[in-house]
């Protein structure tokens, strides 16, 4: 349990958090239908059940609690304040796929290769699986960062609004290649051998596509086949495959071959998303332009999915600006850079004068005081 | 609401015929039966409802679903126009695409039974539409036929005394069925393993890949085949021998057991025990509850 008096922390932070609501919209799609949740200095979720008429009633909410972590149904209610949870009458939801650096061994604060890591995988979901696959349009993506370290991806579509969990189970899966086999992608029947042609849907084909692109890569080429060498021979093996043809192609080993090729190409995302978040209908996530409690970074909602290529969070998600701080370190900072504005390392006790963005940082991580 | 006592009589052998056998009688499609066959299905359906039992209610969409498939799976080739009927009751409309069809994900996933063999992860997936051939596409109209009587059953209205009578009579049936759904000593079972045996009580069709999970995790535990068919005994579509058939083949294949993390991608893992496997789950509980004891008694 919290304690009940409030550090002079997290009131400086929820005043700041306030003058922010204050000063700045909100838009959430479908917001009176959704049930809200808010969170404090100890716990993300303090509260749910919470509903709202409209804009303006969450926004004088926000302003007066300031709640440092704000999330959001992924669903849709009748009743989105009712409980227990089957009294509010389940309309539909959105469909969410969170991608974490979470797992990545760079401990509590921020680094840069994660987030250029994570920010990968979500042009990978979105390029490979989400448009091509899954048909959605990018009008129906809406992608925002998540405030710490990853990218949420909401689609919002009627091909999947009343989708259950199991069928969004079924979604993440295919992502994740879970339960993906080998043995239905090739197979033999009587003495021949069948596999995917590059024009078919789903992993088969997106094996069958990456091979033969591969198949101009020399040191891929004759780790398949020392024959491969030969341009005339590739040509003809990219001709055989093109025709959906993987019988009599010459090569020894070829199933182990095959499947070995089939696990370095990664066509998956295995371990790169959350599947119990894209499971999940009733699941509370961060309301997009909300402040993250942990970072004071917004979780910034992108303009269009394309946007994210160029997106740099360490420099557009911070909410605060640049007038001085005074903080004390409660352990050791690494070197960080939040807006351009390059701090630490220094160690534990140590005072700093920081822009308010670093300084504002370092307390939601719990790693400084107020000096 | 006036109903003609030989319809309902021959309404209620249908219904029984569906709680005992699994089975609904075939009719053919568009003879003169037609009309009659509406109305048998009409007043069965207020049997079921009057009788208002969930397992009933599964029990019976199941075997109507079943006759719905065996319709369109030999009527299909002579009246095309059928299945593509029978797909706009649903909302799906099925694309022609060579000798298969292309159906939109959302569809594909709500009307397609949670197995290996529709695993979206093995289907060819493009544009948001996944290709089946047209066993599956009658296989899909079946599970909708079956979800769409589960949904809209129990009917609350109320109905002719002759037809509630006839619900009594086939809710009658049920007890020697029911009584057999077995308490085995379960606290010790992973919370994963408790789940599905509770569900199969409460009629719910568990899908193929939880059930044979589960039956590998009973077989494991030392369960006789007896035991075990009672725990299926609640499935709706229960079959004294195919489970029995499918039991049997589980134990003498030796099947290893899924892992924690399969058992999630199947959607029935519904706690963090940190166990690798559902078999480990004992073991590991009270290992820790020792080790637990153990280290306070040291304090």
């Amino acid at each position: 349990m919290s304690s009940l008096v409030a550090s002079n922390e997290e009131k400086f932070l929820r005043k700041k958090f306030s003058d922010y609501y204050s000063s700045s919209a909100v838009a959430v799609r479908g917001l009176e239908k959704r049930e809200f949740g808010f969170g404090g200095w100890e716990k993300k979720i303090e509260f749910r059940h919470l509903s709202f008429r409209n804009e303006t009633e969450l926004r004088a909410r926000l302003v007066a609690e300031a709640p440092l972590y704000i999330s959001h149904s992924v669903a849709y209610y009748e009743f989105p304040d009712e409980r227990p949870m089957p009294r509010k009458n389940w309309e539909g939801s959105d469909l969410i796929f969170d991608l974490d650096a979470e797992g990545h061994s760079c401990g509590k604060f921020t680094c840069q290769e994660c987030l250029d890591r994570v920010k990968a995988d979500a042009i990978k979901l979105i390029e490979e699986f989400l448009l091509p696959d899954f048909g959605f349009s990018k009008s129906e993506l809406a992608v925002n960062f998540s405030g710490s370290r990853g990218y949420h991806v909401h689609v919002v579509s009627d091909a999947i609004y009343d989708i259950d969990r199991e069928a969004r189970r079924e979604i993440a899966d295919y992502v994740s290649g879970t339960g993906l086999s080998f043995e239905r992608l090739f197979w033999n029947e009587g003495k021949k051998f069948y596999g995917p042609a590059p024009t078919q849907g789903g992993f088969g084909g997106k094996f069958a596509r990456a091979f033969v692109a591969k198949l101009s890569d020399d040191s891929f080429a004759t780790s398949i086949a020392r024959k491969l060498k030969k341009p005339e021979e590739r040509e003809k093996l990219k001709g055989a495959i093109e025709r959906g043809n993987w019988d009599n192609i010459g090569i020894a080993n070829r199933e182990r071959k095959l499947s070995e090729k089939f696990e370095e190409m990664k066509l998956t995302m295995a371990g790169r998303i959350d599947a119990n978040v894209t499971a999940d209908t009733s699941k509370l996530i961060r309301m997009p332009d909300s402040i993250h409690g942990g970072s004071g970074f917004a979780a910034k909602r992108l303009s269009s999915p394309d946007a994210i290529s160029t997106f740099e969070p360490m420099r557009s998600a911070p909410v605060f600006g640049s007038a001085p701080l005074r903080v004390k370190a409660t352990e050791t900072v690494p070197a960080l850079n939040i807006r351009d504005f390059s701090f630490g390392p220094f160690g534990a006790g140590e005072v700093r004068e920081l822009p308010e963005a670093c300084a504002i940082y370092l307390l939601c991580k719990k790693a400084a005081i107020l000096a | 609401m006036e109903i003609v006592s030989s319809y309902v009589e021959r309404a209620e052998d249908r219904v029984r015929e569906a709680i005992i056998s699994g089975k609904v009688k075939k009719v053919p499609a568009l003879s003169d039966a037609q009309e009659e066959e509406l109305a048998l299905y009409a007043i069965a359906r207020m049997i079921v409802s009057c009788a208002a039992n969930r397992y009933l209610i599964n029990r019976y969409a199941v075997a109507e679903a079943k006759k719905t498939s065996d319709y369109l799976s030999s009527d299909s080739s002579a009246h095309p126009d059928y299945v593509d009927a029978v797909a706009a009751e649903f909302g799906i409309r099925f694309e022609k695409a060579g000798a298969q069809f292309l159906v939109p994900l959302g569809k594909y996933l709500t009307y397609t039974p949670r197995s290996t063999d529709y695993k979206l992860a093995n289907r060819e997936v493009a544009g948001g539409k996944v290709k089946v051939n047209s066993h599956e596409r009658v296989r899909m109209l079946e599970e909708a036929v079956k979800k769409k009587i589960e949904r809209e059953l129990p009917i609350r209205a109320s109905f002719p005394a002759e037809v509630k009578a006839s619900g009594a009579r086939v809710l009658a049936l049920l007890p020697k069925l029911e009584a057999n759904v077995v308490k085995v000593g379960q606290e010790n079972y992973p919370p994963c393993v408790r789940r599905m045996i509770e569900e199969l009580a409460l009629n719910v069709n568990l899908p193929h890949t939880a059930r044979v999970a589960l039956g590998i995790y009973l077989v494991k535990a030392g369960l006789p085949t007896d035991k075990i068919m009672e725990i299926f005994r609640g499935a709706p579509d229960f079959s004294e021998k195919t489970t029995r058939y499918q039991v049997e083949y589980l134990r003498t294949k030796n099947y290893s057991m899924p892992s924690c993390s399969t058992m999630d991608s199947y959607g029935v893992c519904v706690a963090e025990c940190r166990c690798g496997t559902p078999l480990n789950y004992r073991a590991n509980v009270h290992g820790r509850a020792l080790k637990k004891e153990e280290e306070e008694g040291k304090k």
